[in-house]
């Protein structure tokens, strides 16, 4: 007992809201030793965030309350300290640090100046001496030419260069410890796997416990001590991370384990948490069919199908301005020469990082966008030139599904209307209630209830409202759909869920997708084909299982490592 | 920075250029021809005409609206019709006894504003926020006019403590002239400003940096007033900045009840006697006084925010 | 979950604010008065001589006579006609222009943009008083050449805001997949970016409202603004020769009948503002 840093006991958080009280954290209760790294895991809403809020005194007041439960840091309860006792623990034995890099930090101060104010509160040292302090913390986070960066304004950094430099704030005073919430979530691949080893050095360098919170179970697997999973606002499983990953005894953790795709692994379908539980959080039977896996090298889609899309030399570029009277002086190709061919039936993956133009060129291809050369063939016929009521009818074909669920659909539309809205631009169906028929039908496949299309998109959750898009993109009946980052802004479990419900679709309807993530798993789960891009540029393209396999390109190689591992210890 | 500040003054031209045209067409075109009208009844064609090449109304439309835009630069506006003076040196004369008014009051109720606005912001949520906003409310509903009626009637009139109206050049004997319509105009302002600088500040304070702030082990006083009011001031100063051009209208109604010989006296005297050189005169140097303001105001703005701030 | 869209929603939040009800009821009741006046059911009669000449408020005369023996109460209740109408008149010229350049703006950008920006900053480059004061006096004062003066700058503010919005919402992925579903410029523009700016129209239209009324008042105070029948700032003008003499009735009630319609607009400016904000993330 006296060897844990940070002893929960029986925390509950509730928040009042327009609904009624609502119970974020329900008898939560783990502990942290000194020295070591717990992960605490779950979907968003679980009560991850909030419990690390209410262990740094930072919930707000009046509408949080904490009816019961105890905080034990270094053998006192935190609860019942003042505000101006916990003010002195905050920043110093207990620091945190935040999901969103971009707006963490204060925009008009430099920020050696705000690592240097953490310095200064709570060691008193002087202006000068914090801020060479604040130097020597930049370099150990690895931001390259400190003296000068110090002297840099947040924007001027990049997300993950703020990210340390909200690190560099958070060991300043060297904290017992470390809360880190959704760090590296919205980074890129290759930086997210950078912040994770200098988390996991400056852990092991301050010798510092760490609290480590994600929605992603394999991000864990590689530098958790012991984890904590949590659903609902409850802990459902608790033990030792290499315990967790081969034998988890809760459904959930089972569910959360098997969703996330793997490379390597070929499986047909992906199992989600509601493979492995009910909805009430009983355990369920596996359904054995569902395991099925399927050499991606023997089954390949029949190579002989028509060639469906082709794209050549195809450049779109962004003109930059400048000068007195805001001229174009350069152009900016976000596009860069790319050309590949898709056969119908296909999944051609796009991956790459952000701003390598891959969302650019889905976009291009289907004229949202308009290219600056090259061309676009669909069907044998170069649809670059193609305008006014031609285009209309070519966008029956090909259609779109966008990244972020919330702003994707029209608030102030019913959902009935939004389905309806493309049969009625192209005047499909003799009248209003054929049109709702064709959408009832289309919603059910996409496996929501009939009944809630005369709702609005706020009453929907984000996996929902994705689903809804689907059923929106396939209204037309196109023969091939862009999917732009569909699935990226959804926690990994509802993830598994939406590209299940993509395959089958594809199955049943014959579709061709184009798919665009990030997230290189992903991208081999679902495409046969995938394309490396980077700066503009396919720099390698190949069939999924030998990019996997045998990658050429260094950049390929770069992004393949910097995949957590943490799924490595899945039976 | 030079190129940011030469390519807004080149947009400063067509502005300039517009607003010289919509003066025109009020003060030349739709207003029509005065001459008959300043001669009186017994005029004879003779002199009326005499009168329009005076007064420069038989050039051309085209010369006429290049007379306002000289003018904007010029700064010569001719003659008043009801005073007879040139209004270049009324402007001179009435500028001084205007600012003794205005600058003070609008540097005392800035101030106050934004201490009001921080001390409402640092008790968000309680009884003091919800008071203070609604005398702001209340505050802006009631009419300038009844302000003025009442102040004047109650504290000067009654009470005696303030002087009626009149004014004294040189410091200090204008204190008491100047002082309750300075107060006027602080209670005037007060209302729309705390209310925009609280909500100002209010959008700051839920921004995530401020949590960040907070997790560092700040108090909520060093968060409001160091990181919070930093930011805050960016939309402040820009607004605060805007006003100044207004100030040298002065108070239009203050000066006129309180018989300060200024800027704003001279234009409502004039709309008495539809002195309409006057008036334009003084819509063109307003007009003038604002747009380099607001120059001034995309200057400063660059300087304060450091995201916008040009290398 | 209750199935409502996001109107209803703003409208259960509005219903529950208990000063925005009361706001409401305020201008309703202005409303029903401005009305029944216009069309000659009360207050007609204002020019009528009911009594001896600035008689203190009674029983009979609740707000007392004038100069004129006229009854104030009366005069009052004229001047609510002429304050709504100045209201929606105003905005009647200013939200058609304003909107209409506004999306424009915002929508096809470009040397468009640039047009109506330069125009509005044209417009908003005079001062308002001094605008006002100048349209007022070349249209030869009265209340129609008021009804001008403000629509014509008021238009501004709203035209801003409405290009502001309509950039914003032009590059959300919802309208983005108007586009994709074969969508043109038309539909997107009036069918999807406008239904989500109307919150703004709304709220923009509160709180011009009681600008206007002020403005009214000012103007007519000065003598440039309504000609011949007593608005409340023509009273409020009357009034302040009375007030040496102690005769403060007329001030009061044209002050009071104005403080409160003002005040109301204000609350349901704020409380509009609160319940309309969209929630569009829903989290």
């Amino acid at each position: 007992m006296s060897q844990s840093l940070l002893d929960v006991r029986n925390l509950t958080v509730e928040f009042k809201t327009q609904e009624g009280i609502v119970r974020a954290v329900n008898n939560v209760s783990f502990s942290i030793p000194e020295g070591k790294t717990i992960g605490i895991v779950g979907e968003s809403g679980s009560g991850k965030s909030v419990t690390s809020l209410a262990v740094m005194g930072l919930l707000q007041k009046p509408a949080a309350s904490i009816p019961q439960g105890e905080i034990y840091f270094q053998g006192k309860d935190l609860l019942t300290f003042s505000e101006a006792e916990m003010r002195k623990i905050r920043g110093d034995q207990i620091s945190m640090i935040f999901q969103e890099p971009m707006t963490s930090l204060n925009p008009v101060f430099k920020v050696g100046e705000q690592i240097a104010e953490t310095l200064r509160i709570h060691r008193s040292l002087s202006k000068k001496e914090a801020w060479e302090k604040a130097i020597d913390l930049m370099n150990q986070v690895g931001i390259p030419d400190p003296t000068q960066k110090a002297h840099a304004y947040p924007h001027e950094m990049s997300g993950g260069q703020k990210q340390r430099v909200m690190i560099a704030m958070a060991i300043a005073c060297e904290p017992k410890l470390l809360i880190a919430d959704e760090p590296t979530t919205a980074l890129d691949v290759t930086i997210q796997k950078q912040v994770l080893d200098l988390l996991f050095k400056l852990q092991q360098e301050y010798k510092m416990s760490m609290m480590f919170i994600t929605h992603d179970l394999g991000v864990i697997g590689d530098i958790a001590d012991d984890v904590v999973v949590m659903y609902r606002s409850n802990i459902v499983e608790k033990n030792h991370a290499k315990t967790i990953f081969e034998s988890a005894s809760h459904p959930y953790t089972k569910g959360l384990l098997a969703c996330r795709p793997r490379l390597g692994a070929n499986p047909k379908r992906l199992l989600t948490v509601s493979d492995y539980m009910t909805e009430e959080g009983e355990e369920k039977k596996i359904d054995t069919s569902r395991l099925t896996v399927f050499d991606k090298e023997i089954l390949t889609r029949d190579s002989s199908s028509e060639v469906l899309l082709e794209v050549k030399n195809l450049t779109t570029s962004f003109p930059i301005k400048g000068g007195l009277l805001g001229r174009t002086v350069d152009q900016f190709k976000a596009v860069n020469n790319v050309s590949f061919s898709l056969k119908k039936g296909q999944t051609l993956g796009l991956v790459g990082e952000s701003g390598c133009g891959k969302t650019t060129l889905g976009r291009t291809i289907l004229r949202l966008i308009e290219p600056s050369s090259g061309q676009i063939i669909y069907r044998g016929q170069d649809i670059t030139k193609v305008y006014g009521e031609e285009l209309r009818l070519l966008r029956r074909k090909m259609q779109i599904i966008f990244q972020d669920p919330y702003s994707s659909l029209n608030p102030r539309m019913t959902i009935a209307d939004i389905l309806i809205e493309p049969l009625k631009i192209h005047k499909i169906g003799k009248n209003e209630k054929e049109q709702l028929e064709m959408a009832k039908y289309l919603f059910e496949k996409v496996g929501l209830k009939q009944a809630q299309l005369s709702r609005y998109p706020h009453e929907f959750s984000g996996g929902q409202r994705q689903r809804i898009c689907i059923a929106r993109a396939l209204m037309l009946k196109p023969e091939f759909v862009v999917c732009d980052e569909s699935v990226s802004a959804l926690d990994v479990s509802i993830q598994a869920q939406v590209l299940n419900l993509l395959l089958d679709l594809q199955e049943e309807f014959g579709l061709t997708y184009i798919f665009i993530s990030h997230d290189l798993s992903v991208v081999n789960f679902i495409s046969d084909f995938v394309g490396v891009m980077n700066k503009g540029q396919i720099i390698e393209m190949d069939k999924a299982s030998k990019i996997y396999q045998s990658p050429i390109n260094d950049y390929t190689k770069t992004l393949l490592s910097a995949i957590p591992k943490g799924g490595a210890f899945q039976s | 920075m030079f190129q940011y500040i030469l390519r807004r003054l080149l947009y400063l031209i067509p502005v300039l250029l517009g607003v010289s045209f919509i003066i025109f067409i009020l003060f030349n075109l739709v207003s029509g021809d005065p001459s008959a009208v300043l001669l009186g009844k017994n005029a004879t064609a003779t002199q009326i005409a005499e009168l329009r090449e005076q007064l420069g109304l038989n050039k051309s439309l085209w010369l006429q609206y290049l007379d306002v835009v000289k003018s904007a630069f010029t700064f010569d506006f001719g003659r008043s019709w009801a005073t007879k003076q040139e209004i270049t040196y009324m402007i001179k004369q009435g500028a001084y006894p205007s600012l003794c008014l205005t600058l003070p009051a609008f540097i005392i109720s800035t101030f106050l504003s934004i201490i009001i606005a921080l001390i409402v912001a640092y008790y968000r949520g309680t009884g003091i926020d919800l008071f203070v906003r609604f005398l702001c409310i209340a505050g802006v509903s009631v009419s300038a006019l009844a302000y003025i009626l009442g102040f004047q009637y109650l504290f000067a009139y009654e009470l005696g403590w303030f002087e009626i109206s009149g004014f004294e050049y040189g410091f200090p004997d204008f204190v008491p002239y100047v002082a309750l319509p300075g107060i006027i105009w602080i209670l005037l302002s007060l209302g729309p400003d705390v209310r925009f600088f609280r909500t100002v500040i209010l959008d700051e304070i839920y921004q995530d940096y401020v949590r960040t702030a907070r997790a560092k082990g700040l108090s909520e006083i060093t968060v409001l007033l160091k990181h919070v009011l930093r930011n805050a001031m960016i939309p402040i100063i820009t607004y605060i900045v805007i006003q100044i051009p207004s100030l040298i209208l002065g108070a239009l109604l203050l000066e006129s009840f309180f018989g300060i010989p200024g800027l704003g006296g001279i234009t409502l005297n004039a709309l008495n006697s539809s002195d309409f050189p006057v008036i334009k005169a003084m819509a063109i140097l307003t007009s003038v006084a604002y747009i380099l303001f607001s120059l001034l105001t995309d200057i400063l703005y660059t300087f304060a925010d450091p995201r916008v701030r040009l290398k | 979950m209750k199935k409502q869209s996001l109107w209803k929603d703003a409208f259960y939040r509005l219903i529950q604010d208990k000063w925005a009800m009361i706001s409401l009821i305020i201008v309703s009741l202005y409303t029903i008065l401005a009305i029944l006046s216009a069309t000659g059911l009360i207050a007609s009669d204002w020019a009528r001589e009911v009594g001896a000449s600035n008689l203190p408020p009674s029983s009979e005369h609740w707000l007392g006579t004038d100069l004129f023996g006229r009854d104030v109460l009366t005069k009052v209740i004229h001047g609510s006609q002429i304050a709504m109408s100045v209201g929606l008149f105003t905005s009647l010229i200013a939200i058609p222009i304003g909107v209409f350049l506004g999306a424009i703006a915002g929508y096809f950008g470009g040397w468009i943009d640039d047009l109506i920006t330069w125009l509005y900053t044209t417009f908003s480059s005079i001062p308002n008083i001094m605008l006002l004061i100048s349209i007022t006096m070349i249209l030869g004062k009265g209340l129609f050449a008021v009804y001008i003066a403000l629509g014509a700058t008021s238009w501004v503010t709203l035209c801003r805001l409405i290009r502001g919005e309509v950039m914003k919402h032009k590059e959300r992925e919802y309208v983005q997949a108007a586009g994709a579903i074969g969508g043109g410029h038309m539909r997107k523009l009036f069918l999807h970016i406008l239904p989500n700016v109307t919150h703004i129209i709304i709220i923009n239209t509160s709180l011009q409202f009681q600008f206007a009324i002020k403005s009214e008042v000012l103007l007519s105070f000065l003598g440039i603004g309504v000609q011949g029948e007593p608005s409340w700032g023509v009273m409020i003008d009357d009034a302040k020769l009375e007030l040496a003499r102690g005769v403060w009735w007329q001030l009061a009630g044209a002050t009071v009948a104005m403080f409160i319609i003002v005040l109301a607009f204000n609350l349901l400016g704020d409380a509009l503002r609160d319940s309309l904000d969209p929630k569009l993330k829903g989290k």
